[in-house]
């Protein structure tokens, strides 16, 4: 077991009100899998997967990655961001350099592992441009580039394509899916939150299904289909796995509903 | 029922501090200090009517029409961009000349200068809120018909409310400001003091030599400042934005600030900078230029045709501005730049420091965000008199004169350097957070990284912001009547003031106007231009 949520419970304050956005969250990851949680907006997944990355402190329960709890930021386990996260005063190269250069690569081996990595995502030639000369999904590929070159153990996703059009987002989504089997890459664990269920069945093995504010789990769903799934993204397998999380979604969010009615 | 409770104690609060001023001071003229009170309450009260007025229908005109908007933004913006009390001696001259010297005379120039400073906020804001109208509610207020004054009734109006809310409070603080500069005036060797707060003010710290009546003074205004602001744009402030209006500008959202009153403040310096600059730093057009070149031309040829009853020969020109003086302009032009860039980089180091304590520590923030409060609300231009009568004590006349102007130029500058860069950081994007804590960024580090460069837009327009009104500063800080004889520093402002008080040289008036225009035109163009494009090299940071 790489990764274990245990017992997470987490709240914010708001204008004074404490607002409980998880309650007793349990799950763990195993090492080569590739994890969707999805549920609602506002029901906290993109809180936990902050506290996974170490930027949230949980109120209660912990989170251990190879057993130890984790509790700041590590070079292990990181992230990318819906709005991309990159410093707009740097360029591409620089962008991708920072991280390393924090956690005390030399710099003409970050220079190379930065240039390496900036290949992989295809931006050979963008390196001294600004981030907004570039479009979306070349922003997005910087972000990964970013992450990557850490080389950490697990890729953290917060709605890695909701900030691109719909075409880009699935030439990207095939590029994850590419990095993720590949052998030779040392990450190779990715948690991915969305809050589209046809993305989460399509690219992975196990999705999580949360419900409305505060967020609990309500399903833990195992997607058996084959990979590559690009044939199977019309197979009734693919709309059955999609239908039961949809139930699972209206459901807790109806009684949500009825609840705050009363 | 809350506001007539607040209205009450408010009352008292007032007439108790009145009471303790009138009969704690024994000044001969403390009778009339409600009197005063009044006179420049309703002096500022009336000028604003008159900016609102003139802001509405010369802005409404300029937003609605492309014809008249390039003719009336490039007028308004090179007005603007000449400092407020630069204008002042030339209306002093002529409207003194016009009434024969009489006192309706000054207390037109008084009102001619509070308008000055209040009007270019007023038509700006008015331009650039109907600019900012969303193209799709044009579109459908045509599609269904609305024209003329039905088009002004239910699209101009409603959306301009909360500009106009904002750019009021912002010409209201103006007139304040100017207050005491419009109030107490010397001219031809003779001090004027028109009846009011600003004035009396003057009166007690040079005159009566009554410190401590003056500092009770002082104290008196801000509170009236704050009282009124309360009551007024406060209010109104709070109900443009329950009624649902969304800010017109990118603007961090209410629950990341402090407090409402920081809101409050936060909302005026969003507008100067996001609004107002957008639309004055635009590039015009050949024809615009053309235009704009004529009228000032035309302008001044006839306010010189007024003093000479003939438009004045090259000869006349050149004698009237080749005075022995003049060799010593490029000095004069010297000694006051380093006076403002000195202040200026006094200010910014402050202001950062500040800035950074107060968005880093919850503790600092309480500190610095009411002595803000406060900071801001007395009209800085009235702390002239006091600052000076402590310091030349200590320094002499002409070595606390320029120790004053330099404290009051910082004083003056600060907020809006320190305003900026909090508001800066605390709309940071909480992405751009999380990567630097994400990927260990720290101290020194993170700093350099992450913090400087997201604020260096604020850090600009800070700057922008802060020398328009230090100008205004220089010239008031740098020509002082005091106790029957006028000190000076030598600098352009005392320049200025000296060729029109004491010479009543017009040509030379208009062409160190000129002069003033050209640098602080010139410093827009090739510092601060400069700048905001580097800054939008990397753009904003998408929210």
């Amino acid at each position: 077991m790489l990764l274990e949520v245990k017992d997470v419970t987490k709240s914010f304050f708001s204008e004074g009100k404490r607002i409980l956005a998880l309650k007793d969250i349990s799950f763990s990851v195993d090492e080569d899998e590739f994890l969707a949680i999805v549920g609602p907006s506002g029901c906290g997944k993109s809180t936990i997967l902050r506290i996974i990355a170490g930027l949230e402190t949980p109120d209660k329960g912990q989170v251990l990655f190879h057993g130890q709890p984790v509790l700041s930021p590590t070079q292990k386990i990181t992230m990318i961001f819906q709005q991309f996260g990159l410093l707009p005063w740097k360029t591409v190269l620089e962008n991708v350099e920072l991280p390393l250069e924090i956690f005390g690569v030399e710099e003409k081996e970050r220079r190379k592992i930065a240039l390496s990595f900036i290949k992989k995502v295809g931006l050979s030639g963008f390196e001294n441009s600004y981030p907004h000369e570039l479009s979306g999904g070349m922003k997005q590929r910087v972000g990964i580039a970013r992450a990557l070159a850490l080389q950490p153990e697990i890729l953290l996703m917060d709605e890695p394509f909701s900030n691109l059009d719909a075409l880009t987002a699935e030439i990207l989504r095939e590029e994850i899916l590419e990095i993720w089997r590949d052998k030779n890459n040392v990450t190779n664990t990715f948690i991915m939150v969305t809050h589209l269920i046809e993305e989460a069945v399509y690219m992975a093995d196990r999705v999580i299904v949360f419900s409305p504010r505060p967020g609990r789990i309500i399903g833990d769903i195992k997607i058996n289909l084959p990979r590559p799934r690009k044939e199977y993204q019309r197979h009734p397998e693919f709309f059955k796995a999609c239908d039961k999380i949809r139930g699972l979604i209206m459901k807790s969010t109806e009684l949500t509903n009825k609840l705050m009615l009363r | 029922m809350k506001i007539y409770y607040e209205l009450v104690l408010a009352f008292l609060l007032i007439s108790l501090t009145f009471a303790f001023i009138m009969f704690y001071f024994k000044n001969p003229e403390i009778q009339n200090l409600p009197y005063y009170t009044f006179r420049t309450l309703l002096r500022i009260t009336l000028t604003y009517f008159i900016s609102l007025a003139f802001g509405l229908v010369f802005g409404i005109l300029a937003g609605t029409n492309k014809t008249a908007s390039k003719i009336l933004v490039p007028i308004f913006d090179i007005a603007q961009s000449v400092p407020i009390l630069g204008y002042f001696p030339a209306a002093v001259l002529f409207l003194i000349a016009l009434f024969h010297g009489s006192e309706i005379g000054l207390e037109l120039a008084a009102i001619f200068l509070l308008f000055t400073s209040m009007e270019w906020a007023i038509f700006f804001g008015v331009v650039g809120a109907i600019k900012n109208i969303p193209s799709n509610v044009v579109e459908a207020a045509k599609v269904f018909g609305l024209k003329g004054f039905a088009y002004i009734k239910h699209v101009i109006i409603p959306a301009i409310i909360p500009a106009l809310i904002v750019a009021s409070t912002l010409a209201w603080g103006d007139g304040w400001f100017f207050m005491i500069a419009s109030e107490y005036i010397s001219y031809g060797g003779k001090t004027y003091a028109l009846p009011g707060l600003g004035s009396y003010l003057a009166k007690a710290a040079y005159e009566y030599g009554d410190l401590n009546l003056a500092l009770a003074l002082l104290a008196l205004i801000t509170f009236i400042v704050i009282v009124i602001n309360h009551f007024t744009w406060h209010k109104l402030t709070e109900k443009a934005s329950v009624l649902g209006y969304k800010p017109i500008f990118k603007f961090p959202s209410p629950e990341k600030i402090v407090s409402k009153r920081m809101h409050f403040h936060l909302s005026k310096f969003y507008f100067r900078h996001n609004l107002l600059p957008s639309i004055r730093i635009e590039k015009y057009t050949r024809v615009q230029k053309l235009i704009t070149l004529a009228l000032i031309v035309v302008l001044i040829s006839s306010f010189l045709f007024f003093f000479y009853q003939t438009i004045p020969s090259l000869e006349t020109i050149k004698q009237a501005i080749l005075i022995p003086e003049i060799y010593k302009l490029p000095i004069y032009i010297l000694l006051t730049l380093v006076r403002l860039t000195l202040a200026f980089l006094i200010s910014l180091a402050i202001a950062l420091v500040m800035g950074f304590l107060a968005a880093e520590n919850k503790i600092f923030a309480r500190i610095f965000f009411p002595l803000y409060d406060i900071g801001q609300s007395v009209p800085i231009l009235a702390l002239f008199p006091i600052v000076f009568v402590y310091l030349s004590k200590f320094f002499g006349g002409y070595f606390g004169l320029e120790l004053t102007a330099i404290i009051v130029l910082v004083a003056d500058m600060i907020w809006y350097m320190f305003l900026n860069i909090v508001g800066a950081l605390k709309s940071m994007p909480r992405e751009t957070m999380e990567v630097a804590k994400l990927f260990g960024l720290k101290g020194i580090k993170k700093i350099k990284h992450i913090v400087l460069p997201s604020i260096i837009p604020a850090i600009v327009t800070g700057s922008i912001l802060s020398w328009a009104t230090g100008w205004n500063t220089i010239i008031f800080a740098e020509y002082m009547p005091y106790e029957k004889e006028v000190l000076s520093l030598p600098g352009l402002g005392s320049f200025l003031d000296r060729v029109a008080y004491e010479q009543g040289n017009t040509i030379l008036l208009i062409f160190l106007l000129l002069i003033i225009s050209s640098i602080v035109i010139f410093m827009e163009k090739f510092i601060w231009k400069k700048l905001i494009e580097k800054c939008e090299k990397y753009e904003s940071i998408e929210v």
